[in-house]
């Protein structure tokens, strides 16, 4: 599904090239579920928005679903992504003046999804995730645990085939990030692809597959 | 998806209450203004506009260079309209008016129906060909339209007039006589509707011209110039070229062989520069303010052009704050954007997301417009002195409306749109939020636009008040207080000099005076030229005004004799004497005047030389004038000593009814018919006021929500600049600084500007003050002292704040 062929991403600080991601080789099938794992600057996020196509990088080959990204456009890209990969935060990142079930709504709206399909869709994943009796609420009158189940169903709303994770349960305590995790883990037996990024031994163990970066470079991949 | 971004709009809005009141309340003062104005230039373009042939109806200009000034005037000799139409086969129909009050009937009169007593004055008559009716499409609601006109002594009325005397009555056929004069009754032919206000003509009164002739050969003479001409073209005359024929015509085949043939050999010479052109009927309304005559409703094409530029600026300061507002707010936004294109949004999208809210802005300003301009109708109307109103059941408004909201609503947000949809979502997942605080460039620029603008319009009122206080202190060279004008009074005919003996019986009156020659613009004015004393004709001439007035009149105008003596009744040969004005002594090249004879073919010693006084606009420079004792009884001047106005004013009208029970008595103070005739100005300088306030109250809405956002953009700068060490009055430096430097940059932009633009308008002015530095200084002493209190709230506020309170939400 995804293929990284030498990745490279850097900054140049007066005159000195700082490698952010260096020489990335990676391999990812459908099915299955990464958790990348290294200190903080090792290049976790960077590595997620490249793949999430939301960054560029500077060298190497990127094929995702066989197409090429490092040759698309921006507009291609942004039509890739759209339909193929839902994101989730650590900060959340829902939109304020929207409550719960608008949120999770807008990504259809995009789609030109029409109205009477759009409500079925949404009704099955408030559902799915228990939060019908908080639909009308905004992001701000919920706690953080919910509202990282809110970001997840809007990222899944669209039945991505990928799931990009970035710290997710960073701003939760952790009996919410293990709820959080056994819902990553259901998905995943869903058949969904995901791709998480954490700094928790614990959390990271729920992966398939375990990519641990340092200074940008792949230090070594667990399997398990 | 629009249901969604009208929801998002609304959220947004009822969110942000401090930034959508001002967006809203800037806007809606702005549309306020606009609205009021296109009322207002609507109707002024109106006029005229409803005569179905009207592309085709002009009237009669003539130029000249008298004196090296060009003067236009649009009256002409009685037998012109005849000769252009026996000579121009373009003319479909020509028609003459005769407004002239110089001669009986015209202007005002004392009338009354035949089988009344009573006299009333009215004013509006005038004399009319019947073909001016039908050029003109004057709608004859009774009466035989054709021929409504065609007999002598007949006449057209308006409605409210046959109302007035007829009430429900029939009033053809009915006689009428004016000023007592019962042996030329008048019969009602016809009755006309009201003229429109959008009308350049406003005659109340119609008389026929056939048959009349105001003195033996009058209708003949091309030496007279008292009528007023309109035609009727066919259809495809080519105008430049037509204007071209009928001067020709005109001046070689009448006026010079005629002048010529009166032994004025520099005929030729004298029109050398005059030519006639035709002024097309929809252009009399706004085209003929440097046209000498009093005869239409005149407005004033600069104004309209002027207004439509006020206008224009103030919806613009309005879109000007729109556009700061939403994208110093820019860092509010950018993680909506961010989030939003994460999660499948293109970009189209969220611009049109961004145009829906900024056009919901503009509908919801539209709507509170509209209420304010209906509040303030009446103020408006009162200033700019007009009767608008806002035609709410007009069919057009709604799509007037509704497109100038979308305009509106597009121009204010098309490049916040623009620029907030440009966000990178990488950025606003990276936390780099603060991009509203750059490009500021544009910001400031906008900034400095709106107080320039501002600050033009206020140079521009300090400039009209300043010259408005110069033409009422003015020495304008004789005593306009405390003297009361009786008009109407040639009625009294033989008693006018007993009615003026029992007035000085009166202990509150000082003096008394009989002249119809009053120094005030739109009185009597009669012009002529005089020679110095052995010549006749051509060349040396100068032309002057010769007044009629009575020995009392210098007195009672207080009137300053600079050389020689006032007219004595005395004195046998005072009726060959005459008193000139200085600029007359000054033409005529004497250094000594007394004692020398000037002519216009009688021969009058000159006895006195008067101090220039003012007796047009400040406009005009003072011309020369000839002042003789005669009998010229329409107007009582008295000159009143006494505080008790009131009192005073009894008194004298007691003395009237003893003359004229039948006539009430209509009188005026000379100090308020001198300041009526700068009303214009005055009228100019209060809406230049009002929009002045205005724009300064756009500007420092826009003003102080910026200072609100910079300070809140800043807070954390602020905070650490704190901790630290700079104090209360550093930081309050830092953030007002940036605002000062920009309207100091206004005012630079502002002040030469203003000064020219002022310079031009003075220029109109023979008589003016000069643009001194101080106006520029006050004028930004204001703007700085109202930009400052405006960001002073907001930037202390941010510099007292606890700096652990902004750090710890980090």
């Amino acid at each position: 599904m995804i293929e990284l062929k030498h990745i490279s991403k850097w900054v140049n600080v007066g005159g000195n090239r700082v490698f952010l991601l260096k020489d990335i080789n990676l391999t990812i099938n459908e099915g299955t579920f990464i958790s990348i794992m290294g200190p903080s600057g090792s290049g976790k996020s960077t590595l997620l928005n490249v793949i999430g196509m939301l960054d560029e990088f500077d060298d190497g080959e990127y094929d995702f679903l066989s197409q090429p990204v490092h040759k698309l456009k921006e507009k291609q890209k942004s039509q890739l992504y759209k339909s193929h990969i839902g994101f989730v935060f650590q900060a959340y990142h829902l939109i304020d003046e929207l409550t719960v079930y608008e949120n999770i709504e807008t990504p259809l709206l995009y789609q030109n999804i029409k109205s009477s399909d759009r409500q079925a869709i949404v009704a099955d994943i408030l559902d799915r995730f228990n939060i019908v009796g908080k639909k009308d609420l905004f992001p701000t009158q919920l706690s953080g645990g919910q509202q990282q189940i809110v970001g997840i169903a809007r990222a899944l709303v669209a039945k991505p085939k990928l799931i990009l994770a970035d710290e997710p349960t960073g701003n939760l305590n952790s009996k919410q990030g293990e709820e959080i995790m056994e819902i990553f883990k259901q998905l995943n037996e869903d058949g969904v692809t995901i791709i998480q990024a954490t700094h928790s031994e614990k959390n990271a163990a729920y992966g398939s597959q375990i990519i641990n970066l340092l200074d940008g470079k792949v230090e070594k991949i667990e399997l398990k | 998806m629009i249901k969604h971004y009208l929801k998002v709009a609304f959220r947004n809005i009822s969110k942000q209450k401090m930034y959508a009141a001002i967006n809203i309340g800037g806007f809606a003062i702005g549309i306020a203004a606009c609205l009021l104005i296109a009322l207002y230039i609507k109707h002024e373009l109106s006029y005229d506009s409803q005569n179905p042939e009207g592309n085709r109806v002009y009237r009669v200009i003539g130029i000249a260079k008298m004196n090296g000034v060009e003067h236009s005037v649009i009256s002409f000799p009685a037998p012109m309209s005849k000769a252009l139409m026996n000579d121009f086969p373009e003319i479909e129909k020509v028609g003459r008016i005769m407004p002239s009050s110089l001669f009986s009937g015209a202007g005002s009169n004392q009338i009354r129906k035949a089988d009344s007593p009573e006299n009333t004055y009215e004013d509006g008559f005038c004399f009319a060909d019947q073909s001016v009716l039908d050029i003109l499409h004057v709608p004859i609601i009774a009466g035989d339209k054709s021929h409504a006109l065609k007999d002598p002594f007949s006449m057209v009325i308006s409605k409210s007039m046959a109302d007035k005397y007829f009430h429900g009555e029939n009033p053809i056929g009915k006689i009428m006589y004016f000023n007592d004069g019962t042996k030329r009754p008048i019969k009602i032919s016809g009755v006309m509707k009201d003229f429109p206000s959008t009308s350049h003509l406003q005659y109340k009164f119609f008389i026929s011209l056939a048959g009349v002739s105001f003195w033996n050969g009058e209708q003949e003479t091309w030496m007279a110039s008292n009528y007023g001409i309109y035609l009727l073209l066919r259809q495809g005359v080519n105008i430049a070229q037509f204007n071209k024929k009928i001067t020709n015509d005109v001046l070689n085949k009448y006026m010079i062989p005629t002048l010529e043939a009166a032994g004025r050999t520099d005929a030729r010479a004298l029109f050398s520069s005059a030519h006639l052109y035709l002024q097309l009927l929809t252009d009399i309304h706004l085209k003929s303010y440097d046209i000498e005559e009093n005869v239409s409703k005149k407005g004033d094409i600069r104004f309209v052009r002027l207004f439509g530029a006020v206008a224009f600026f103030i919806l613009a300061l309005a879109c000007i704050n729109f556009i700061n507002l939403s994208t110093a707010r820019s860092a509010n936004r950018a993680k909506e954007v961010g989030l939003r294109k994460v999660i499948g949004s293109p970009r189209n999208s969220l611009i049109k997301q961004f145009l829906t809210e900024s056009l919901l802005y503009s509908f919801l300003s539209f709507c509170i417009g509209i209420l304010i301009a209906y509040l303030l109708l009446p103020l408006f109307n009162e200033i700019a002195c007009t009767q608008l109103t806002i035609p709410l059941t007009k069919w057009w408004i709604l799509p007037v409306s509704f497109i100038s909201t979308t305009v509106i609503g597009l121009t204010a947000g098309i490049y916040p749109a623009f620029y907030l949809s440009a966000f990178k979502p990488i950025n606003v997942l990276k936390g780099q939020l603060s991009r509203g605080s750059k490009n500021s460039g544009l910001r400031s620029t906008l900034v400095v636009f709106q107080f320039t603008t501002s600050l033009i319009l206020l140079i521009s009122t300090l400039v009209i008040y300043r010259q408005m206080q110069f033409i009422i202190n003015k020495k304008i060279g004789f005593d306009k207080d405390q003297v009361v004008m009786i008009q109407g009074t040639n009625t009294l005919d033989k008693q006018t000099a007993s009615f003026k003996n029992e007035l000085l019986k009166l202990p509150q009156v000082k003096s008394v005076s009989v002249s119809d020659f009053i120094p005030i613009a739109g009185m009597k004015r009669n012009g002529n030229t005089f020679w110095k004393e052995g010549k006749v004709n051509g060349e040396g001439g100068v032309s002057a005004q010769n007044w009629v007035v009575d020995d009392s009149y210098i007195q009672t105008m207080g009137m300053n004799l600079i050389a020689g003596r006032n007219f004595s009744k005395a004195m046998s040969t005072d009726s060959q004497a005459v008193i000139i004005n200085k600029a007359m002594a000054d033409k005529l090249g004497y250094k000594n005047p007394l004692g020398k004879v000037i002519t216009n073919g009688n021969n009058y010693t000159i006895i006195g030389v008067l101090e220039d006084f003012n007796f047009e606009s400040m406009k005009q420079q003072i011309s020369p004038l000839c002042m003789f004792l005669g009998n010229s009884n329409g107007i009582v001047s008295v000159k009143i000593k006494g505080k008790d106005m009131k009192k005073t004013l009894a008194a004298i009208s007691g003395v009237w009814k003893s003359f004229l029970p039948n006539q009430s008595m209509r009188y005026v103070f000379l100090d308020e018919s001198y300041a009526a005739m700068y009303a214009d100005v005055q009228r100019i300088g209060l809406i230049f006021a009002s929009f002045a306030v205005l724009a300064i109250l756009i500007a420092c809405l826009g003003l102080f929500a910026l200072a609100a956002f910079i300070a809140e953009q800043r807070s954390k700068e602020i905070s650490i600049r704190k901790i630290l060490g700079a104090s209360i009055t550093n930081v309050f430096t830092l953030l007002i600084g940036n605002f000062l430097k920009l309207v100091f940059i206004s005012l630079l932009i502002a002040v030469p500007i203003g000064f020219v633009l002022m310079r031009q308008w003075l220029q109109d002015y023979s008589y003016r003050i000069s643009i001194t530095w101080d106006v520029f200084a006050i004028s930004g002493l204001a703007v700085l002292v109202i930009a400052l209190s405006t960001i002073c709230y907001q930037s202390i506020k941010a510099a007292i704040t606890n700096p652990a309170k902004n750090l710890k939400a980090e």
